[in-house]
């Protein structure tokens, strides 16, 4: 792994448990981790593993029971709700498992709601435009397929021109070549403009293009796995 | 934000029939709250502005006979600021179209118009004129009434002696804004009327040059607001004047009806928008609650995508906000409609010169900021609740609702009667406390406002049997000018259609009891009377006891006296000595304050042989013998006022019956909105909500009736339950009103009528399907293929 670049996100004996009346969930349990400026970092593991929950952390959406999440120098577990809510703007793109659209704004809407609030976003047509959509761009989500729906999550997350970009299984509800022409625009974000992307997938293909795939098993890092040759998009095959 | 007020935009058109709904509701008790109290503000002002207007006298002492040079005696004391002497008779009226004798208050005024208290404000015609002595300005309600115009001659039968005199104008005064003759409650423009008279004129005819037999007075603004111990010692000072009775402005027969009903006004104005208000809080308040506890996955992706709390509450905000402000200012301009409309319904039996409906920008505002207030609490409420969740959570799909057995199924054998669908409509009924709640109460107060004006309505007809079927019974009552002996008796039982005649004596005197006391006067009869009958509460005749009196409740009450308390009387004419007399029992009745004695026992009191004051007369029903009665009576001298029974009645219907069914039906519209938009709310939420349960009962095969029953049952179950207790709570809201209404003069029962309940009941039911149909059309507007589709 390019040692050289400096780290962009560092849990620190990060744990996350949900009290759930008398039984607690440990959903993370104390999970080190360094993640790269630019680096393509894929996650694997099976349902309940802590994918999301991990993300949720990264991504200033919620905050560790124990130990830290450092983005750069800032500790996240130490931040006010104000200032968390600053680091998503400005910081973040999130694609969400359940994609989370707005049920009553169109597509574009659903885009433009986040791109408002960004500094420097991309324009919602453009971002339509990557994920093919443009023509469905006045539909709302109950006129969308489930596929569709996801990729106008994954364009609002995109739109926001955000530095981080986590996506929640982007690509569960997409065919063989739409899933395709994601990771393309994936790996453009990362190569041209130098994003950092996290990725959930229970898809090993798209572990090939990643530079590090991490595996979780029981809310802890079970494997780490660097990738020395990631391979393009075409190369692979699910 | 523009993306975000474009979804406001959609969600309030989606949600259009919910918001309607509670729009609604505040709206009604936004606009019951201005219009109450805009009726109120404009009859405060419209009767201050009418008293400075005519100088409205502060108090008013009755003598017989009062040389007006010794005035002096009064106008040394230094609260006194003016005085005006005053002649005052009442008269009857011949009338050469009206059938019969009319009955008629003679006052007089100074000859030249000079600002004088209790003034007159012209209405038609002139001031007296310097032409004639015998000129009279009519009271306009009866000139009206009889086709009466200035440059008319009329007969007024004045001193025993029938006169004949020229009407220079109409007008009204402010000492009759309720103008009700003696003994009458509402009034009767077609049998009474007054009539003013030069003050030379009236010292003419009836004898009394240089004198008077009334003062009016003014006083210092803190003379007025305490002037009992200042009369008194002005009656003892008139003693040896034959001073009858002194009359502070809050005794005054047209100032005390006002004033009550002003009272009421202002009791039934906090009351009835409490209500409503509270009702309207409470929905408001689940509605937003609910709204924004849908909204909590978006509020979860808003705030992931980098939006701070504070712009989601404003996002939510102007949802409520909207709400408000359309619920204010629908309300206020409703408000102001009605205040217009029921400020015209008072015009016809309160006379003003000018009552109007104004627009008072306070009450606006307040009634708009009671609504966006209870919007904004009910958003926060709701908001509080989703916001203070992290984004990972507020995004995670919620947990379903809590499942689970509810109480109720531990009642196995009940239980297990029930169908399906009724488990599933007990279930959720259990389960949503605060919604069931809200829509309990809703019910429970739509109930019972719907209870009360049935119930004031009940109550008329019952005062009307009770009072004018019951305890009088006479069909006319003659009142002689003067006491007369036991001759007038037979006279009056020779006269043309009597049946049967009874005599009665009237006393007017003082009741001392401790340190209370209270003007009055007793009603001396036979004991064997079938026309005056004292009743108790349950109908049933009291004895009229040989020695002792039967008093009203009310009196009772206010003297603090119990049966078989020895008080003191009082009488304030003849002797006037003070005598010690025993209660002997208490009646109940619902008008004025009458104390009842055996005429033999009062003729002892007051010294008599045996007067009377009056008789009371039954009639056959034959026309032609009234015809002839009436013609007949027209020649009696010596009458003073003539009343019949069937006008007083007729008299109620026409006014009181017909304000209140005006009321009775603004309730129901009003209870009707409670009912109607409560159950439309609750259902409308439980549809949106139970999208997806909807949309799998769907797919499961059930059609869209089948659905909507289940909705239906669910809205049922809580309406009735609701309207259930709202009955006993209705009933406490006619107590509570009638203790408010309960005055010297008006009382309202309580009665208790199976129709009521039985309409109320049915009304609720009504309001309940209404609103269903409704929820029964967004049923079948579903698209619950959609409903099945998209994730939150
Ligand atoms: N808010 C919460 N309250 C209670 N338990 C939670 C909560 N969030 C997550 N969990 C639990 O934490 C564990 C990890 O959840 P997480 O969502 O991170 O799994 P995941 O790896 O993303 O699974 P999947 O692949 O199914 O999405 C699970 O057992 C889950 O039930
Ligand atoms: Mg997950």
């Amino acid at each position: 792994m390019p040692a050289d670049r400096p780290v962009l996100l560092r849990l620190a004996s990060a744990s996350r448990t949900f009290q759930m009346g008398e039984v607690a969930v440990v959903a993370l349990r104390n999970v080190t981790l360094d993640i790269y400026e630019g680096e393509f970092l894929v996650m694997v593991g099976p349902s309940g593993s802590g994918k999301t929950t991990l993300l949720n952390l990264v991504g200033g959406m919620d905050q560790p029971t124990e130990g830290s999440v450092w983005y750069r120098d800032i500790d996240l577990a130490t931040l006010s709700t104000r200032a968390l809510t600053r680091y998503r703007r400005e910081t973040i793109g999130f694609v969400f498992q359940f994609y989370n659209l707005i049920p009553n704004l169109t597509a574009r809407e659903n885009i433009t709601v986040a791109t408002e609030i960004s500094q420097d976003p991309l324009d919602p047509d453009e971002a339509l435009r990557l994920v093919g959509l443009e023509p469905r761009r006045d539909h709302f989500p109950a006129q969308l397929s489930g596929g569709e729906q996801q990729r106008v999550s994954i364009a609002r997350a995109v739109a926001k021109n955000p530095e981080l970009l986590l996506c929640d299984e982007p690509t569960g509800a997409l065919d063989f070549s739409t899933g395709k022409q994601l990771l393309w625009l994936l790996l453009q974000m990362k190569n041209r403009l130098g994003k950092t992307i996290i990725v959930i997938t229970h898809n090993v293909a798209i572990g090939e293009v990643a530079d590090r795939v991490v595996r979780l098993r029981s809310g802890e890092i079970a494997e780490t796995h660097v990738n020395e040759k990631p391979r393009s998009p075409e190369e692979i095959s699910w | 934000m523009r993306t975000l007020d474009r979804k406001l935009r959609r969600e309030f058109r989606s949600a259009f029939g919910r918001l309607l709904a509670v729009t609604s509701i505040i709206a009604v008790g936004v606009a019951c709250y201005v219009e109450m109290e805009s009726c109120y503000t404009n009859l405060v002002d419209a009767k201050q502005r009418y008293y400075t207007r005519c100088r409205m006298a502060d108090f008013s002492l009755e003598v017989k006979k009062l040389p007006v040079s010794e005035l002096s005696l009064l106008s040394r004391f230094p609260e006194v600021l003016e005085l005006r002497p005053r002649i005052q008779f009442f008269a009857t009226v011949d009338l050469e179209r009206a059938p019969r004798l009319l009955n008629g208050q003679v006052l007089s005024l100074p000859d030249r118009p000079e600002p004088t208290i209790n003034d007159i404000v012209l209405k038609r015609g002139s001031y007296f004129t310097d032409t004639r002595d015998n000129e009279v300005i009519v009271n306009d309600g009866f000139a009206k009434q009889h086709g009466l115009s200035p440059g008319q001659w009329i007969h007024l039968i004045l001193n025993n002696r029938r006169q004949e005199l020229f009407i220079v104008g109409t007008a009204i005064s402010s000492e009759f804004v309720y103008l009700v003759g003696p003994g009458a409650i509402t009034p009767d423009p077609q049998h009474f009327g007054v009539f003013y008279l030069k003050h030379r004129y009236a010292e003419e005819v009836f004898n009394f040059e240089g004198a008077c037999n009334q003062v009016l007075g003014r006083l210092t603004p803190a003379a007025k607001r305490h002037p009992e111990d200042l009369l008194r010692q002005m009656e003892v000072i008139l003693e040896p004047f034959g001073v009858f009775s002194s009359t502070p402005l809050k005794d005054q027969p047209s100032n005390r009806y006002i004033s009550d009903e002003m009272d009421g006004l202002a009791t039934f104005g906090k009351i009835m928008p409490g209500i409503f208000l509270s009702v309207a809080a409470l929905v408001l308040n689940i509605l937003m609650a609910r709204w924004t506890d849908q909204q909590r996955t978006i509020v979860g992706t808003l705030k992931a995508l980098g939006y701070g709390d504070g712009q989601v509450l404003g996002h939510f905000l102007k949802f409520g906000l909207t709400v408000g402000f359309l619920g204010g200012a629908i309300g206020c301009f409703l408000g102001f409609l009605l205040a217009r409309w029921v400020t015209g319904i008072y015009g016809t039996f309160y006379e003003f010169p000018d009552l109007r409906n104004r627009v008072y920008a306070d009450l606006w505002l307040i009634g708009l900021a009671i609504s966006l207030l209870c919007a904004i609490l009910g958003t926060l409420y709701g908001a509080y609740g989703v916001l203070r969740l992290r984004p990972a959570e507020a995004m995670r799909t919620r947990a379903p609702r809590r499942g689970g057995a509810i109480v109720l199924e531990k009642v196995t054998f009940f239980w297990r009667r029930l169908g399906f669908s009724w488990r599933l409509v007990l279930r959720d009924v259990w389960r949503q406390p605060v919604r069931t709640g809200a829509g309990l109460f809703a019910s429970a107060m739509g109930a019972s406002i719907l209870l009360t004006g049935f119930t004031m309505h009940e109550a008329i007809f019952h005062l009307i049997d009770f009072q004018f079927r019951k305890v009088q019974a006479a069909d006319l009552e003659l009142s002689f000018k003067d006491e007369r002996g036991i001759e007038a008796l037979d006279e009056a039982k020779n006269l043309p259609g009597v049946d049967h005649a009874e005599p009665f004596l009237s006393v007017a005197c003082t009741f001392h009891f401790g340190p209370y006391r209270r003007k009055g006067s007793i009603t001396g009869i036979r004991p064997d009377a079938r026309l005056t009958t004292p009743r108790d509460r349950d109908g049933n005749r009291l004895r009229i006891p040989d020695a002792g009196l039967v008093m009203s409740r009310k009196l009772a009450e206010l003297l603090h006296v119990s049966v078989g308390d020895v008080l003191t009387v009082e009488p304030t004419k003849g002797l006037k000595l003070p005598r010690r007399v025993p209660l002997a029992s208490i009646a109940d009745g619902y008008l004025g304050m009458s104390v009842y004695a055996d005429i033999h026992y009062l003729n002892w009191l007051v010294g008599e042989e045996f007067a009377v004051s009056g008789v009371q007369l039954a009639l056959d029903k034959d026309a032609r013998n009234l015809r002839r009665l009436h013609g007949e009576l027209k020649e009696l001298p010596g009458v003073q006022a003539i009343s019949a029974r069937a006008d007083a009645i007729k008299n109620l219907e026409d006014t009181v019956i017909k304000t209140q069914k005006t009321f009775i039906g603004l309730l129901i519209v009003f209870a009707g909105v409670i009912f109607f938009g409560s159950v439309l709310n609750s259902s409308l939420i439980g549809l949106a909500e139970r999208q997806a349960e909807v949309a799998t009962l769907r797919v499961l095969g059930y059609g869209p009736w089948e659905v909507g029953g289940i909705f239906l049952r669910e809205s049922m179950t809580v309406n009735l339950a609701g309207t259930l207790l709202g009955i006993p709570l209705g009933y406490r809201l006619c107590h509570w009103l009638a203790d408010a209404h309960d005055t010297e003069l008006f009382r309202i029962p309580v009665v208790y009528a199976p129709w009521v309940i039985a309409t109320t009941l049915v009304l609720s039911v009504v309001f309940g399907l209404l609103a269903h149909a409704f929820v029964q059309r967004g049923i079948h507007k579903m698209d619950w293929l959609e409903a099945l589709k998209v994730r939150e």
